[in-house]
């Protein structure tokens, strides 16, 4: 927290487009507004919605980097409005909603929608054998390093960064993007899941799946959490092209 | 006007309500969930720390029981919790962890042999037993004797709801996201369902079921400085005060966390200092030993908070062009522990305050944290005086944290709470008598009120800014009703906060649109949020003792003979600008455990009259059933006959087997 | 074989219908044949490079692969079958490939778009692998088709004629850009698609594959250019020569008229 009491002038280039409403462009709305110390994205909005125009549209939840709600393209690319400090931002910042989701306004885009709907689809669960459970039970022992693996995996907070920056999915709108893969990756490893390769491969062994990933890398290069997604997609293809050439 | 018909619908799209809504519909019943935000990014997310069960896997949490947990948790509670649901949710909690660890959670796991951990500042070897590798971890927590923390890494709220929420699409339960309740259809005898309006498209809906139950989570956005989520505005407890038939328990009673960091006031969890991180002062002093010399840097967090407020007090907090903090020195823990098992505080300091943790201390100040108080219900999840209403969450008192909650114990009770009222709330809908007739007169009724009053505020003619009153009302509350009360304090509080109630009918909107438009939202709520505000300022300022986090500084001590009971808020006439307070006692004669000294804080208290005597009845039963700790239990105060029968039963441990 | 459906029937997956096995053999096959054309590339490249150790060398090199040196005869037909294959290849992996390219303008302005906005090392690296694929479409089939008709015109002075005089010059320098910076890339994103060379750590590996494939790509196009100037020059020198056939002076006897 440097002590400097020289106060930018920000101006935030925001997208303003409400779908809802006939007749209405996008276009791009400038906010001029000082830069305080310690100043986020989320402050700097909230300040804006607050103090120069109550219609902007955006979403927040938890402003501590650990819900997913805020990822939106600063500066033309995706991350998460909450923890982006404007100190480390050019004095002009444009901002637009996450592409691929449908957009509800402005910045706010229905990522939660798209995640429910690749989650029905892969099937992101833990699939077991049998669903009647003794709690009274001691639980299965697991080994402590394959936990720290499966929740290494289990990191993602479907921000929609991922998908936002995937070449695919940007062409494609049935790719299910790094954030699907990475799920499968995690099920996978994860031995309460009983699936096999083969039921796997029936999930994401095509174009819409593992094979459909470009391996621009996009993904991995801005995923908020440092997911290893470009190793667990490499992984998941090779076992994938298993499955697919012997299975 | 458009009716969706469920049996059982749910207010709020975290833990609480999701566990709550698969057990209903594994029960088969229709559940809905209404939620403001996708279900996965609800605040249980931000569960960092961990979970409280008594499995005693590792060594340090070897011997520990149902027993002791309870224990714990009435002690944390400062007795103000209602005993019987304390020892419900005890019994319920290993379930619950194991249940989560099939469901897919990872649970960090224990590892046989010896491991290194930082105790009281001290490196310290231990070694965990062969029998033990691969069971569910726990770590020390705040105001625990034994280690009973489970958890997964530094995110296990968030694994916990990923988890959850993927087991209720597995489910099928459909969650509405982007809506918010507005009111509760009731009768004033039984709840119908809610109005809801859509915050996407605007439109106004009543939502019909058989039960509703409310898991909105807390409301501690009524403060300025706060660890809780945007979302957590109090908007369910508001549901539930409106009707004017059902009451808040306890509001006064609010939790403020050690390790807020300065100045955001995002959390950095517990687990620092379970792990072993100290508190130091300005001059680089670990103070909280000189404060505390049993429990240290480990009391239950309304001690901690108090005791560095105190600390700053006396001028020995680090001044910053923010104001004045604490330090929290986790440097110690090294850098592989910081990365591993506190890597999210790691990202917090990193993208917050540019600060790395291994190297640096973390500016630190208490913040609000929990709402103890909420929907009023008795240990089924129900509502004593709205039927067909529940709630289970942060959103309830149904009440295990009385004036204080421990660490671990709310991620804890929202999914063992979830996995109880799912139950009762399934009984409730079995009942052939509690199937509803609806009547939709009333329905219409409830629905035209809510759109009349949304048009009110879009027809203009209102000069209030709707946001400045919000603001004034957090920084009221932050200044006026925060961790060191005092009458004088509260009665302006309550004066101002009245004053801001009449204000906020004025209302006027820059943009005024019913469609999507958050200055509306944000006129709506403010209502909503100042009866919430009233409710904790007005008890506060009524409670003339000391107990758990409400301290009073001209009341510093305990009260049982005159405040061993629970504060009930009801909002009467739409046009008050008070609730009416009334209280129920708690019965010393059943308690289990009878008040006495914490074993950290002030020992200074005032007896309840029926203390002695219950003392002594319970030391003669148990005497009478020393060697067996079920018997003693079932002696002192049955309360199983309280659970669903298929949550009954005890619960295997190591040195405990079945 | 046969297992799979009892496999799938344990976790309730029994009724769906199974999944295609084509997207995974064509995943692979592309990079395969993606794989054999990025080292045949490089190969091909030092192979022509040797002019650049005197006409000899190229000259003994192109026997060798005639089979001269095996056979005691060359025969450019074994040329010919080895650009069949290398012709192939080029065939099933352009179709292959062809999968991933924007299927309609829509695509293609929301490519353009994001490559734009994003400005991504990677990303940008793939617009200008399809691109240069797209342009070896018709560059290698015509240079394939070309070398398989007459592949008894490689040589120190067929070579160079063809450049100074034949009219392929132009076409090979933009073949040789083309190819250089589509295999480079190619196998680049090979490795970091299938995890290969991985290492310890997979963010400091991708960066030294990366730095590698810059390197190599330099050194090819320096190779590349070098190899075109060395042609062009002989190709100017013999540029009154028409058909004029380079044959060392210890060579006897020539080749060539033995095998007729």
């Amino acid at each position: 927290m440097a002590d400097n009491d020289s106060h930018r002038k920000l101006r935030i280039h925001a997208l303003r487009y409400n779908p809802a409403k006939a007749g209405d462009t996008p276009r791009i709305q400038t906010y001029e507004l000082e830069e305080a110390p310690g100043m986020t994205l989320f402050i700097a909005l909230s300040e804006i919605r607050e103090k120069q125009d109550p219609s902007l549209q955006f979403d927040f939840v938890c402003r501590a980097g650990i819900c997913g709600s805020c990822g939106m393209m600063i500066n033309g690319r995706p991350g998460l409005a909450c923890r982006t400090v404007t100190k480390d931002l050019e004095a002009d910042i444009s901002l637009a909603p996450l592409p691929v989701f449908e957009l509800i306004g402005d910045l706010s885009v229905n990522s939660g929608k798209w995640m429910r709907g690749m989650s029905e689809k892969l099937e992101t669960w833990v699939h077991a054998q049998e669903r009647a459970l003794d709690l009274k039970r001691i639980e299965e022992p697991m080994d402590p390093a394959l936990a720290e693996a499966v929740y290494e995996l289990d990191r993602c907070i479907e921000c929609g960064c991922c998908v936002a920056s995937c070449g695919t999915a940007r062409m494609r709108e049935d790719f299910v993007g790094a954030v699907g893969l990475n799920k499968i990756a995690r099920f996978r490893l994860d031995p309460r899941d009983k699936r096999t390769d083969a039921d796997f491969y029936e999930l994401v062994g095509d174009d819409n799946g593992v094979f459909g990933c470009m391996s621009l890398l996009a993904c991995h290069d801005v995923c908020p959490k440092n997911l290893p997604l470009q190793t667990q997609i490499a992984f998941l293809r090779r076992k994938m092209v298993v499955q697919g050439t012997q299975g | 006007m458009k009716i969706v018909y469920t049996d059982v619908l749910v207010i709020g799209g975290g833990l609480a309500g999701l566990r709550l809504a698969i057990g209903a519909k594994r029960r088969g019943h229709d559940a809905l969930i209404l939620s403001l935000v996708p279900a996965k990014r609800s605040h249980s997310k931000a569960a960092q720390g961990g979970m409280q069960a008594s499995l005693g896997n590792v060594i340090k949490g070897q011997g520990d029981t149902e027993d002791v947990h309870f224990e714990d948790t009435v002690r944390g509670s400062d007795w103000g919790a209602d005993q019987e649901v304390v020892r419900m949710f005890v019994n319920t909690a290993p379930k619950a962890v194991r249940e989560l660890a099939a469901w897919g959670v990872p649970w960090s796991r224990v590892r046989k042999g010896d491991r290194d951990v930082i105790m009281n500042g001290q490196k310290v070897t231990i070694t965990e037993r062969d029998e033990a590798h691969g069971l569910i971890a726990q770590r020390d927590f705040g105001g625990t004797k034994k280690w009973r923390t489970c958890y997964a890494a530094d995110g296990t709220g968030h694994s916990m709801i990923n988890t959850v929420a993927d087991q209720a699409i597995a489910d099928s339960i459909p969650v509405h996201e982007r809506v918010e309740a507005l009111s509760l259809i009731h009768d004033g005898s039984r709840c119908f369902g809610a109005v809801v309006r859509d915050l996407v498209t605007g439109e106004v809906s009543a939502y019909v079921a058989t039960a509703t139950a409310v898991c909105t989570g807390g409301a501690g956005r009524v403060y300025r400085n706060t660890t809780n989520a945007v979302i957590c505005e109090g908007i369910g407890h508001a549901l539930a005060l409106e009707t004017g038939v059902s009451a808040l328990g306890n509001m006064e009673a609010v939790q403020f966390h050690p390790t807020g960091i300065f100045p955001a006031g995002i959390l950095v969890t517990e687990g620092c200092r379970g792990d072993g991180g100290l508190l130091k002062d300005v001059d680089g002093h670990r103070f909280m030993p000189d404060y505390e010399p049993e429990k240290k840097e480990l009391a239950s967090r309304d001690v901690v908070s108090r005791r560095m407020e105190e600390h700053i007090k006396k001028g020995k907090g680090h001044k910053s062009r923010f104001g004045e903090h604490i330090w929290l020195d986790i440097t110690q823990l090294g850098e592989k522990h910081i990365h591993t098992n506190l890597r999210e505080v790691w990202d917090i300091c990193h993208y917050f305050l540019g600060v790395d943790p291994v190297k640096e201390m973390i500016p630190v100040r208490p913040a609000q944290h929990y709402t103890m108080g909420g929907v009023r219900t008795d240990p089924s999840g129900q509502s004593p005086t709205l039927k067909g209403l529940f709630s289970a969450g942060e959103a309830a008192c149904w009440d295990m944290h009385g004036f204080n909650r421990l660490g671990g114990n709310s991620v804890a009770e929202t999914v063992v709470a979830g996995m109880i009222v799912g139950e009762t709330v399934a009984d409730y809908c079995d009942s052939l008598s509690n199937t509803p007739t609806v009547p939709l007169g009333l329905v219409r009724e409830f629905v035209e009120r809510e759109q009349a009053k949304l048009e009110a505020f879009t027809r203009g003619g209102g000069t209030e800014d709707a946001s400045a009153i919000k603001g004034e009302m957090q920084d009221l509350m932050t200044a006026k009703v925060g961790i060191f009360r005092t009458g004088k304090d509260l009665d302006e509080a309550v004066d101002k906060l009245q004053k801001l109630l009449v204000r906020s009918r004025r209302i006027g909107l820059r943009s005024p649109q019913l469609g999507a438009n958050p200055e509306l939202v944000t006129a709506y709520r403010v209502q909503r949020m100042l009866k919430i505000a009233l409710t904790v300022a007005y008890g506060a300022a009524v409670r003339t003792e000391s107990r758990g986090a409400h301290f009073r500084e001209d009341f510093p001590r305990r009260n049982d003979a005159e405040w061993l009971k629970r504060t009930l808020a009801t909002w009467k006439g739409e046009s008050d600008t008070l609730p009416t307070l009334a209280y129920e006692p708690l019965d010393v004669g059943r308690m289990e455990l009878p008040p006495g000294w914490r074993g950290y804080g002030a020992k200074d208290y005032i007896d309840h009259p029926d203390t002695p005597g219950r003392q002594k009845a319970v030391e003669a039963i148990r005497a009478q059933h020393a060697s067996d700790r079920f018997a003693m239990q079932a002696a002192l105060m049955p309360y199983e006959h309280l659970l669903p029968p298929g949550l009954r039963g005890r619960n295997e441990r190591i040195d405990e087997r079945l | 074989m046969d297992s799979t459906p009892n496999v799938i029937a344990g976790v309730g997956l029994a009724d769906r219908p199974r999944k295609s096995r084509w997207p995974a053999r064509m995943d692979l096959a592309q990079s395969l044949t993606g794989l054999a054309l990025g080292l045949f590339m490089w190969g091909h490249m030092f192979f022509v490079s040797s002019i650049l150790l005197g006409k000899d060398a190229m000259w003994t090199i192109t026997k060798f692969f005639e089979g001269y040196f095996v056979l005691g005869t060359a025969y450019p037909g074994i040329v010919s079958v080895v650009v069949a294959v290398v012709f192939a290849l080029v065939i099933v992996h352009a179709f292959l490939a062809m999968r991933k390219f924007p299927a309609n303008y829509q695509q293609y302005r929301t490519f353009i778009g994001h490559r734009k906005l994003m400005a991504h090392e990677d990303t940008t690296l793939w617009w200008v692998q399809a691109l240069t694929g797209f342009l070896l479409f018709f560059l290698a089939a015509v240079h394939l088709y070309q070398m398989m008709m007459h592949p008894g015109d490689i040589g120190p002075y067929q070579s160079g004629e063809r450049i100074w005089s034949g009219g392929w010059g132009p076409l090979y320098i933009i073949m040789l850009l083309a190819v250089e910076f589509h295999g480079g890339i190619g196998l680049y994103r090979l490795a970091v698609k299938w995890g290969w060379f991985e290492g310890k750590d997979p963010n400091a590996s991708r960066k030294r594959l990366k730095t590698l494939k810059w390197v190599l790509t330099a050194f090819f196009l320096a190779l590349g250019v070098a190899t075109f100037v060395a042609y062009a020059k002989i190709g100017y020198q013999i540029r009154d020569q028409k058909g004029a056939v380079y044959t060392p002076s210890w060579v006897v006897p020539n080749p060539m008229e033995k095998a007729k």
